[in-house]
Formats: structure tokens, C-alpha cells, sequence
């Protein structure tokens, strides 16, 4: 890793303004690839493992990295691939930019790969045979990109065979001396994260866990599969499945993000089978489970550690947003208006099953009707709702209201808007509290007991807990959107106009959770400055983790809206059809 | 330090308030779980939520989540749904007006027509007990009503604060009780009782006030 060659240096430069870990993990992938072929390179092929865990940690472009990568690939006669970067355009991501599902994601793998990697230091013995095993993998999930969906089903079991032939072949530990040794490495690797540790690697499992709850939702976010896979390797490293999937994560990531999502979702169904521990997630994914279920026991679950966990080791209160979530009665609203909904779509049921005929196809369009009017297109962030962005901020609101008031059902978005309120006004504060002041106007100010400027975790408790309670607000306003609709609403706006208010509503909510969650993370980054990115990175992922989980409550929220639209249009429709 | 300490609890149980419109449900619950009084507050849309720990017994917490339902005779469909995943309910009358009393028959059947068997576990609470000048419900004759319906009867005031604590720590006790005695199914779905954890060491009773800190929110 001497001198960077000139094509490194030039491809550095070229990718400086780049996320490392998307590039990079890109880059192992063809390091692995090449590693088969040639296996008198190994060596090279676990120093660099050990290399890894540089730019893993880095969230912004690291170039010094990205140099040692290059030269690596210099060294071992490999060409750099051009086109690499042209592919990735799209998909590169700089942090503090739009869209954090898509930030997540590649944070996220950064993350995750440093565990397995740094375990394969230790273990360089499973590693010696994981190269080809690795590479097969990889290649395999290569080819699996291309012939797509379609093979997904032997793909599955293919890739149980794999990692079962893989533990033999490897005589790897078991899986639960993996998991524990995974997390001892992990500990190792980040001592200096003790005081940010709670955030880093003690939340962590717990946090990505949820992202993993609301996985399901596939239409939301297609990259919040892959990243939801991957939360759930750190969420379960107690279970032996997720150790084999962890210990087969690390090389299958080399196979690309699209693979591994494919192969995520297919795996946990194989692997669930055997495993009713599994069932949750399975579960989950197949969307039995009501949200608010699974919200709990991710919940519960933090509570169980917490209140095993060392007396002496809660040194720092951590925000867990599924505790401040429930604090905010974001669950128990969800809860309310879920049975609401389930009451609804029975009623709603019972008056289809009394009909027949034209009646019913008639009835039963006018019901698709309002369905389609509520499908959520794609949420892009960056289009709807509002263009000028020095606007948009004060303008969320107002738009709020007005389609709150366009549903007219006598709502204001008080308590919501009190929540924002409040997470403005401490950006501000911190905000104003790191930007180094004129001398001249501090003295004016007389500020004199000015608190004591706040740090990393707590910005980032802050964050969490703006997000969940801007989050439980919003549930909070479905809830009554909800049931104000079914009792007492304006008769005279139809379920139709409804249903389009309230879909521009949500996308409006998610809006204004994706900008907050950006000038968290922004606010985030200029407090945290001064921190090493082992301490900062895990701050900033988590407030795009949970501002993405937050978004998917919301849509599953407001999906619950649908029978309760419905059984409104049959109340208020012109033939009396609803029974009393 | 505080979060962890809430964090643990025995139980979980859920309690739903319900009474006619104005008696004060939401203000009473806002003294018992913000520790003040709120002057001023809109009738409550469908329903509303409020939650705090109570130690029952030395290291014993149980949280209760309690459902705030409008009085309003409009979502009165919505409350419906709502006592069958109830564990405990309080009724509550305002002393100062005869025809929110009157109205307590009608809830208490209502509570019973679509809770469960036995469930959920009532309180009649009469409600604005500071105002002595403008009662017009006399406590004996609210306590002989409770007692022939085979209620516990509670006087409170949002207000001034009195008997708050009291009636909330009664229905719990009543409801943890019950839980103990196995009349009333712990956990499981629309039982109105979560088990939470069994803390491994038993904290002291002022651990757990420290807990019992008003919500921020």
C-alpha cells in the first residue's frame, strides 16, 4: 500500500467527491473475484481485509482509502474499470443529501462489513477457504442480477446449500460462538467509542431491528430491503441464523447491493423455516402482522435489554426511538387506529356480503376507486408537493393545514405542528451555539449564562427523539383524521376528495420528515465536527435509519385509512347501504 | 437514568376513561400524568392517550395506559370498540351536574354489554369534588350507588389535585389484584394486560419516584 500509482491517484481524485463504501464495496467484490482465480494473492486478500475497515468507517469520500484501494488493484495487475464509476453515478451517494433511504443503505453496509471483516482477521483460517467460497457467491449473485426475479426461488435454496456446505467446508465456530465472538471484535475495534458507544454498537442492533420491522413494505423504498437485511444481521446476532447470515454477508455483499437484497429476503424465508424465532420477521415481511404488534415488541425487546443491562453501564441515556415513540402515544395511536380500520373493513365487508349483482360491482368500483386514489406514487422527496426549497419549510405546514382542511373534518395539526416547533427551535439553539460568534456581538448579547454547549449524543438524542415524536404526531393526526371521518366529519366531501387530500397529506408528512431529518443530520455533523467518524457515523446513519423508519409508519398509517374511507363512502353514498 | 428506570414494569395495563362530555376525563388524567392542572382543553376527537408508572407495592410497578374517550355522544361507536381491550375502566361524573350522574347507568351498561366477562374492572369517580358550593350530587348517595352496582367510589379534582392520585392507585390495585388472583388473564391479545419485565433486583420505592418525573412532552 506504498505509493498510490498514478491511475490510482487519478482515480481517487476522480471519486473524491464520492461515497467510499458504495465504490469501494464494488471494488472488493472484483478484489474477491480475482482472489479465486489467483489464489497465490490470498495474502493480499486478508491484509486487505484488514484494510477494510478503513473506509467502512468512513461515511464521506475517503480519498487516502480510495488510494490504497486503487494501488491494491494496481499492485495485483487488476485494470481499473472505468465504467465503474459511470454506473454508479446514480446511485452515489454524499451524506447530508436528499433521499437518507438511499444513504442508509451504503452507510449501513459500511457498517456491517466491519464486523465480519474484522473477524476475519481473527480467523484467518475460515478465511483461507472463504475466498472461494466468496467468490462463487459473488459471482453467482452477479449472474443472479441479471437473470432477475425470475430464478428466485432456487436461488433460495441454493444459497441454503451454500451456506450449509460453506459451515462444513470452513469448520467454522458455531454460530453462537460466532455471534459472541462478532461482538467482541466489535468492542475491540471501537474502544474510543465509549461514550459513544450506546448509539454505535450498543443501540444499534436494536435500532436497525426496526428498520427491519417495517421492511415489508417493499414499495416504499427498494434499497430499504437490502438495508433492512442487513439491519437485521446486526439486530438478531444473538440467533443462530443471523450469525450464518452475517458470516455469509460478508461475502456476499461482494456480489452487489441488488443481489444481496434478493438473496436477503430469500434467505430469511428459508432459513425461517426451520426457526420459529424467525416467524416474527417472516411474519413481517408477509405483512400478518399488524404494525403496531411489531412496533411493540421491537419495544419490548429494547426494554428486555435495558432492564438486563448492567446497572453500572447506563452511564449514558440513549435515545431508542421505539421508547420515545411510545412515550409520544405514537403506538397507541397506531393501535386505536388499527382496530378502527380492522372494524371498519369488517362493516365494510358485511355490507359488500349483503350485496349482489349490479349493486355489488357497482359498489365494488366505486370501493377501487378510492383504493387507487390512495396509492402513495413512489414518494419522491424532491418534486412533490413544493419546488422553491428556502420555502418549503414554512410552506409544509401551511399546506398541512390546508389539506387537513380540504379533508374538512375540523382538525387543526396543532400538536403536530407544536412538535415541529420544538425540533426547530433546538436546530436553532445548537445551531447558533456552534457557530462561532462575532466577538463584538456576544458582548452585546450579554449572555452570560450561556448552557454549555451540547455534544454529539446529545444532538443526536435531540434528533431521535424530534423524529419520534413528529412521527407520533402524525399518527396521531391519522388517528383522527381517521375517526372523524367515520363520526361527525362534512358529509359533503366525498370519500374520493378525501382520499386525495390525505395521500397528498402523507406524502407531505414524509416530506417534511425527510427535510428534518436532513438538518439533523447536517446539525449533526457540525456539532460532531471535531468527533472521529467511528462516533459521528453511527449518529448520523441512525437519524436517517429511523427518519426512514418514521416515514414507513406513516405510510402504513395512513393505509389503514383505506376500509375507514370505504365504509365512509358506503355511509354517506346515496343508496343507504351501510348498516346503522 | 430515568428512561431505564421506566423502561420496567410489572404490567401494563389499560385502563379507558369514559363518562359524559365535560365532566373533566382529560384533565383529570392530565393531573395524574403531568402533575397540573389544564384550564382550558377541546373536547377530546375519538380518543386520546395518557400513560404513567404507579408503584403498587415495593418494586413493583405496573404502567398504566389510559385511554382518554370523548364524552361526546358522536363518537360514541368509537369508545364501544374500546372496552374489550380494557383491563380497568373509570367512570366518571362531574358532582356539579345531576345529569352527568344520571347518565352512569347507561355507561356501566354499555361496559358491560361490550367488554369481556368481568371485564373491564370499574371505578365511579365523582369528578370536580372541590366545588362544595355547587354539588349537586351528594357523596352518600353516589357511594350507595357505587356499592349497589358493586363499584369502588372515588371523589377527585383535577383542580385542586385531591384524591387524583388515590382513585388511579385504587382501579390499579383493584386490577393488579385481580391479575394476582388469576381472575383476569395476563397478557395475550385484547386481555388490557401487557407483562412487562420482572426487574432482576427489587429497586427502592424512591428509584421508582424518581421515575414518576411529569412527561416532558
Amino acid at each position: 500500500m506504498a505509493q498510490p500509482s498514478q491511475e490510482g491517484r487519478q482515480k481517487a481524485e476522480m471519486e473524491e467527491n464520492e461515497d467510499a463504501a458504495i465504490t469501494w464495496s464494488d471494488e472488493t467484490g472484483r478484489e474477491e473475484g480475482r482472489l479465486d482465480e489467483d489464489p497465490m494473492n490470498k495474502n493480499v486478500g486478508v491484509g486487505e481485509g484488514e484494510k477494510m475497515v478503513h473506509p467502512a468507517n468512513t461515511l464521506e469520500g475517503d480519498a487516502e482509502s480510495k488510494i490504497e484501494n486503487a494501488a491494491m488493484m494496481e499492485e495485483s495487475g487488476e485494470e481499473v474499470q472505468p465504467f465503474a464509476e459511470e454506473e454508479e453515478e446514480d446511485s452515489v451517494v454524499i451524506p447530508t443529501r436528499k433521499r437518507p433511504e438511499h444513504i442508509i443503505p451504503q452507510v449501513e453496509i459500511g457498517d456491517r462489513m466491519k464486523e465480519p471483516l474484522v473477524e476475519d482477521g481473527v480467523q484467518s483460517k475460515a478465511e483461507s477457504s472463504g475466498g472461494g467460497w466468496g467468490s462463487s457467491l459473488g459471482s453467482w449473485g452477479m449472474s443472479l442480477i441479471s437473470s432477475a426475479t425470475a430464478t428466485v426461488s432456487s436461488v433460495g435454496h441454493t444459497l441454503s446449500h451454500v451456506v450449509e456446505k460453506a459451515e462444513e467446508s470452513l469448520g467454522i465456530l458455531s454460530p453462537t460462538e460466532l455471534s459472541a465472538e462478532g461482538e467482541e471484535t466489535t468492542q475491540a475495534t471501537v474502544p474510543t467509542e465509549e461514550a459513544g458507544g450506546p448509539a454505535g454498537s450498543e443501540e444499534d442492533p436494536v435500532v436497525k431491528e426496526e428498520g427491519v420491522e417495517v421492511e415489508g413494505d417493499e414499495k416504499a423504498f427498494s434499497h430499504g430491503g437490502a438495508f433492512g437485511m442487513l439491519g437485521k444481521l446486526g439486530g438478531m446476532t444473538a440467533s443462530s441464523i443471523t450469525s450464518i447470515v452475517q458470516n455469509t454477508s460478508k461475502t456476499v455483499i461482494t456480489g452487489g447491493l441488488d443481489a444481496l437484497e434478493l438473496i436477503g429476503k430469500k434467505t430469511m424465508d428459508i432459513l425461517a423455516e426451520g426457526d420459529p424465532g424467525f416467524k416474527r420477521t417472516k411474519g413481517l415481511i408477509h405483512r400478518t402482522n399488524t404494525l403496531s404488534q411489531v412496533l411493540r415488541e421491537a419495544k419490548e425487546k429494547e426494554e428486555q435489554r435495558l432492564a438486563q443491562q448492567d446497572e453500572d453501564s447506563l452511564a449514558a441515556p440513549k435515545a431508542h426511538y421505539g421508547l420515545l415513540f411510545d412515550e409520544f402515544q405514537g403506538l397507541s395511536h397506531l393501535e386505536a387506529l388499527e382496530m378502527l380500520s380492522h372494524e371498519s373493513d369488517g362493516n365494510l365487508q358485511a355490507v359488500l356480503s349483503s350485496l349482489s349483482g349490479e349493486d355489488l360491482l357497482r359498489v365494488k368500483a366505486e370501493l377501487d376507486e378510492i383504493k387507487s386514489a390512495m396509492i402513495l406514487e413512489e414518494i419522491d422527496v424532491e418534486s412533490d408537493v413544493v419546488e422553491e426549497k428556502d420555502e418549503k419549510e414554512q410552506d409544509l405546514m401551511n399546506i398541512i393545514t390546508e389539506l387537513l382542511f380540504q379533508v374538512h373534518i375540523g382538525v387543526t395539526p396543532d400538536k403536530l405542528n407544536r412538535a415541529r416547533q420544538k425540533a426547530d427551535a433546538w436546530l436553532k439553539e445548537v445551531q447558533e451555539d456552534s457557530t462561532p460568534k462575532e466577538a463584538a456581538e456576544g458582548l452585546e448579547k450579554e449572555e452570560v449564562v450561556k448552557p454549555e454547549k451540547k455534544s454529539v449524543q446529545d444532538v443526536h438524542s435531540l434528533c431521535i427523539q424530534s423524529l419520534a415524536e413528529v412521527t407520533a404526531r402524525s399518527i396521531e393526526q391519522l388517528h383522527k383524521c381517521g375517526e372523524l371521518i367515520l363520526h361527525g366529519a362534512d358529509p359533503d366531501v366525498s370519500a374520493m376528495q378525501r382520499a386525495a387530500s390525505l395521500t397528498r397529506l402523507t406524502v407531505a408528512l414524509c416530506k417534511e420528515l425527510s427535510v428534518k431529518s436532513e438538518k439533523f443530520a447536517s446539525c449533526l455533523s457540525t456539532v460532531g465536527a471535531q468527533e472521529k467518524p467511528e462516533i459521528l457515523n453511527p449518529l448520523v446513519t441512525s437519524v436517517f435509519l429511523e427518519a426512514s423508519n418514521s416515514t414507513m409508519y406513516i405510510q402504513d398509517g395512513f393505509q389503514l385509512l383505506l376500509p375507514i374511507l370505504q365504509l365512509s363512502h358506503l355511509q354517506h353514498s346515496a343508496t343507504p347501504l351501510a348498516p346503522t | 437514568m430515568e428512561r431505564h428506570m421506566e423502561a420496567i414494569w410489572l404490567y401494563q395495563f389499560r385502563i379507558i376513561l369514559v363518562g359524559d362530555s365535560t365532566v373533566g376525563k382529560s384533565s383529570l388524567l392530565r393531573r395524574f400524568t403531568e402533575g397540573r392542572f389544564v384550564q382550558v382543553s377541546d373536547p377530546t376527537v375519538g380518543v386520546d392517550f395518557f400513560s404513567r408508572l404507579l408503584e403498587l407495592e415495593p418494586g413493583k410497578r405496573v404502567k398504566l395506559q389510559l385511554w382518554d374517550t370523548a364524552g361526546q355522544e358522536r363518537f360514541r361507536s368509537i369508545t364501544q370498540s374500546y372496552y374489550r381491550s380494557s383491563v380497568g375502566g373509570i367512570l366518571v361524573f362531574d358532582v356539579t351536574s345531576r345529569a352527568t350522574f344520571e347518565s352512569c347507568p347507561r355507561w356501566l351498561a354499555e361496559a358491560r354489554m361490550h367488554g369481556q366477562p368481568g371485564r373491564p374492572l370499574l371505578l365511579l369517580l365523582g369528578h370536580k369534588a372541590d366545588k362544595a358550593e355547587e354539588r349537586q350530587v351528594g357523596r352518600q348517595e353516589a357511594e350507595a350507588y357505587a356499592t349497589a352496582q358493586g363499584l369502588p367510589y372515588a371523589e377527585a379534582s383535577a383542580l385542586s389535585g385531591q384524591g387524583v392520585e388515590e382513585a388511579f392507585t385504587c382501579l390499579a390495585k383493584e386490577v393488579y389484584g385481580a391479575v394476582k388472583a388469576g381472575l383476569v388473564p395476563a397478557g395475550g391479545e385484547g386481555s388490557g394486560v401487557t407483562c412487562g419485565i420482572v426487574p432482576s433486583t427489587v429497586h427502592s420505592s424512591e428509584e421508582a419516584r424518581a421515575g414518576l418525573r411529569p412527561c416532558a412532552c
